[in-house]
């Protein structure tokens, strides 16, 4: 399997065949937006056919379409020679296209012979027979699984192969993974690709997408890009330029972005600044998983005040540990970290907030808000002692607080003792960002993914806030998948790549495709 | 403290009133139907479960003791249910009390203590016996993750068998034995550490411990609803992760809830050995800490509903045990009757549940 890309054999024979699957001028619109337009690729038997592009460049409406679980809205498509119009996965699951998502669908507690067994057999239960399939099955593609492991006490990586089997026991022409080594850690990569490789030299199709360059490089046969849903680049993988694909994933396009970009004087005094001391300053701080997988290794910054920094990189590459870690949530393996001089590795929550610490955490649901829980209460999770009085919570004091803040913050919300959950996201976020941006005093921010899911007006609140509390004096770490964000917002930009630091940029334009061939782990 | 419930629009306060007290009446009345088939006359125990229930003024006062003990381990419940734990160690709380508050009512310094403190002492003790018995329970669960209902659980079945065990060895508590015919019980307490009458009647057995869990119940529906505690209690509740993030010790928040609600169940305990039993015997607890489980759940986190909750429940047991032996229902049959009606309350809540989800 070491074999370099582009020398596989077979490749030329399939190149000569009629395609599989061929997709004509293939068009998704959701409302307003414009998922997919005019997309027209041919994907041939034994071939592995990657799929690379941007967060919401069009790869997963594309999966979605071939895969029945939506229907085009322009263009059509053949598979296996005859016209291809599903209109239910289980339709295409029939016709040979098997699905591995980006979220898995086993339920834990069973064990894989049975979570395979689901919606595959009827009637009598012979786990034994069915198990000795899933190993045949496995032993074919060259890994191993054990069929009467518990799901829930398996890798990542198990797990999915586990979705593989299940889809490759209906024998399917049209193998689709949607971003599958975006869960991985870095070691179980290579295995994966290995699969994909074997069961495109069964002679079927496999679409694999992905953002990482290395991994095409390793894998495909065939690459195609996608850009703000139109297909901008789509070569054999013997021909293809790692730097012209680079270009063509992260090339300038006219985004909704850029109109909030074009706020007028927006760019940050760093000199005026006095660094008179950092901000934030992390010192090696290495996280390593339960079972020993280092996911963030020997990540050194130093912010200084009034400084923002971005942190770009593609998702599972260490951000959400690195988040966790500066949240005090974690506790890093190894290394410091340090807020306005205050050393708060091993503190934990409170002591960040207290040394100075905003934090806007990249899952709002999960660790930012209280759902459940009013605008006010949320809005002053972390301050309630201030509205404390002889253990009792003065309400009116706080809602009079939360209304000030919602004017100032733009929170729109019918009052401060609404429920939190009946916010839109983007809502939900001003208000989170409007607690973390009043911790007093605040020396660092550090905000993960915060315009995530937020519609344009929002994500335009978000920036402004975010370069307002720079031009304060507050040190910003950006943590974000999204390049445009970061060459908005920040001042420089540092990327991480498999849990390192892999290099460091000038928020500019021009550096756009360098950052972009960092993040997809090309070492300049 | 009714605040909540009188806010509700006035429909769905009907409901939601209306609705429960259909099914208890119909449950009832399945009961009665039960009564019926087994042969026993109707009247006579419908008869004898009034007389045991309400009846005399030993009646009433009994059931009013009963509902003190399940709405001290229902209001213990709603508390740590509000930082959703589930204590289902109710039982065994009980018991850690009642073996506190005996062996310290038994021991003679104490009985001698001026001001009363020979019936605070041990109430004391029992209280906090309970709450170290919870806290075991909300350890396990920060430090190793246990869950709550197993660890309560199981510390409940180690508590009964600890009350086994004390009235079993004269080297603990177990009175002095003079011959073969001595039961395995402790000594009575002294009567300075038996808790006072209320209203000074000796027919009724009615005690302070009613006061003591009135106020208690004010108090634990002001933390609830006003305090910054009972605040943080709900956000750890819904999302530890959040609460944690915002700086909230999450640890020693889920130990205080546990101990909190084992503290009332040790309270229960003592003020059960000291108000009505006054001594300690295998079997002490008699699952009043299940019934106030139940009392609990059924309230729904309202103070409100767990006095209401365990004063029908007190009403229910007076009634059953004297149906058992005046009108020769069996048992058994008063027990399948309180399922009944605890099963018509639990369905009844969930419709009005969708009625209100119905309407907005």
């Amino acid at each position: 399997m070491d074999q370099p890309a582009g020398l596989q054999t077979g490749t030329a024979a399939a190149a000569f065949q009629s395609p599989l699957l061929s997709l004509a001028d293939l068009g998704k619109r959701f409302g307003t937006l414009q998922a997919l337009d005019g997309v027209s690729l041919d994907v041939c038997a034994g071939t592995v056919q990657c799929l690379l592009g941007e967060n919401g460049a069009g790869k997963s409406t594309l999966c979605n379409l071939i895969f029945g679980v939506y229907e085009p809205s322009a263009g059509h498509m053949t598979f296996g020679g005859a016209p291809w119009a599903p209109t239910s996965p289980a339709e295409a699951l029939e016709r040979g296209i098997a699905m591995v998502h980006q979220h898995f669908s086993l339920v834990p507690r069973m064990t894989v012979v049975e979570n395979l067994m689901l919606g595959q057999v009827k009637g009598m239960l012979h786990r034994h027979e069915f198990g000795g399939r899933i190993r045949d099955i496995a032993e074919r593609f060259g890994f191993a699984l054990d069929p009467d492991a518990v799901v829930g006490e398996l890798s990542v990586g198990e797990r999915q192969r586990a979705e593989i089997v299940k889809c490759l026991m209906r024998d399917p022409k049209l193998l689709v993974l949607d971003e599958p080594t975006a869960v991985l850690p870095p070691g179980e990569i290579g295995a994966l690709l290995d699969i994909c490789r074997r069961v495109a030299d069964s002679g079927r199709a496999v679409i694999l997408v992905t953002h990482k360059l290395a991994e095409i490089a390793r894998v495909a046969d065939r690459v195609a890009v996608l850009r703000g849903g139109r297909l901008v680049a789509d070569e054999s993988m013997a021909n293809a330029d790692m730097g012209a694909l680079v270009h063509a994933m992260v090339g300038r396009e006219v985004k909704p972005l850029d109109v909030a970009l074009a706020e007028p004087g927006e760019v940050p005094a760093t000199e005026a600044s006095t660094p008179r001391g950092f901000a934030l300053v992390c010192d090696g701080l290495t996280v390593e998983d339960r079972h020993g997988a280092v996911r963030l290794d020997n990540f050194t910054l130093e912010i200084r005040p009034g400084e923002v920094v971005g942190l770009a990189g593609v998702e599972g590459n260490g951000q959400s540990e690195l988040g966790m870690v500066l949240a005090g949530l974690l506790r890093p393996t190894e290394g410091q970290f340090y807020i306005g001089g205050t050393e708060l590795s091993h503190a934990g929550a409170a002591a960040v907030t207290a040394a100075g610490g905003g934090i806007v955490p990249e899952d709002r649901h999960a660790v930012a808000c209280v759902t459940g829980m009013s605008v006010a209460e949320n809005m002053f999770l972390n301050k309630l002692d201030q509205f404390t009085r002889f253990g009792l919570l003065q309400r009116r004091a706080l809602n009079e607080a939360t209304r000030g803040l919602m004017r100032i913050f733009d929170v729109r919300a019918a009052g401060p003792e609404v429920v939190f959950s009946g916010l839109s996201g983007g809502n939900q976020q001003k208000a989170v960002l409007a607690r973390e941006l009043t911790v007093d005093p605040l020396v660092a921010l550090v905000a993960a993914q915060p315009t995530r899911g937020l519609d344009v007006s929002a994500v335009e609140a978000v920036y402004r806030q975010i370069r307002a509390a720079a031009r304060r004096g507050v040190g910003v770490l950006l943590i974000s998948s999204e390049l445009d964000e970061l060459l908005a917002v920040a001042d420089r930009v540092a990327v991480l790549y498999r849990g390192r630091l892999v290099g460091e940029r000038p928020a500019a334009m021009k550096e756009r495709s360098a950052i972009g061939a960092l993040m997809s782990g090309q070492l300049s | 403290m009714t605040a909540l419930a009188l806010a509700l629009p006035d429909r769905r306060r009907l409901a939601g009133i209306s609705i429960p007290f259909a099914a208890v009446v119909g449950s009832m009345a399945i009961g009665l139907l039960l009564i019926a088939a087994s042969g026993k006359s109707v009247p006579d125990a419908i008869d004898a479960f009034l007389d045991g229930a309400f009846g005399t003024a030993f009646a009433f006062g009994a059931s009013v003791n009963r509902a003190v003990a399940l709405s001290l381990v229902g209001l213990g419940f709603i508390l740590a249910f509000r930082a959703n734990l589930t204590n289902v160690g109710g039982e065994g709380q009980i018991a850690v009390g009642g073996i506190t508050a005996a062996a310290l009512a038994l021991w003679p310094p104490i009985a001698g203590l001026p001001l009363g403190l020979a019936v605070i002492v041990p109430l004391l003790g029992g209280t906090l016996a309970g709450a170290f018995w919870g806290g075991i329970a909300g350890f396990m669960k920060v430090k190793f993750g246990t869950n709550e209902v197993i660890s309560t659980l199981l510390l409940g079945f180690v508590a009964l068998l600890m009350v086994y065990w004390c009235v079993q060895s004269t080297s603990l508590l177990r009175q002095p034995q003079t011959s073969s015919a001595t039961l395995p019980e402790s000594l009575p307490i002294p009567d300075s550490s038996k808790l006072p009458s209320l209203t000074g009647d000796p027919e009724s057995p009615l005690h302070v411990g009613l006061i003591i869990c009135l106020v208690l119940a004010v108090v634990t529906a002001v933390v609830l609803q006003r305090s910054t505690f009972g605040l943080r209690l709900r956000a750890i509740g819904l999302n530890e992760l959040a609460a944690r993030r915002a700086g909230m010790p999450g640890g020693v928040l889920l130990v205080a809830a546990l101990a909190i609600a084992g503290a009332f169940g040790g309270l229960a305990g003592a003020i059960m050995l000291q108000g009505e039993q006054y001594y300690l015997k295998a079997g002490f607890s008699s699952g009043y800490g299940f019934d106030g489980l139940v009392v609990g759940l059924l309230s729904r986190g309202s103070t409100v509903g767990v006095l209401a909750g365990a004063l029908f429940f007190g009403f229910l047991r007076s009634g059953g045990i004297s149906m058992e032996i005046m009108a020769g229902v069996p048992a058994a049959l008063t027990l399948v009757i309180q399922g009944l009606i605890v099963i018509a309350v639990a369905g009844s809540v969930i419709v009005v549940d969708k009625l209100e989800g119905g309407s907005r």
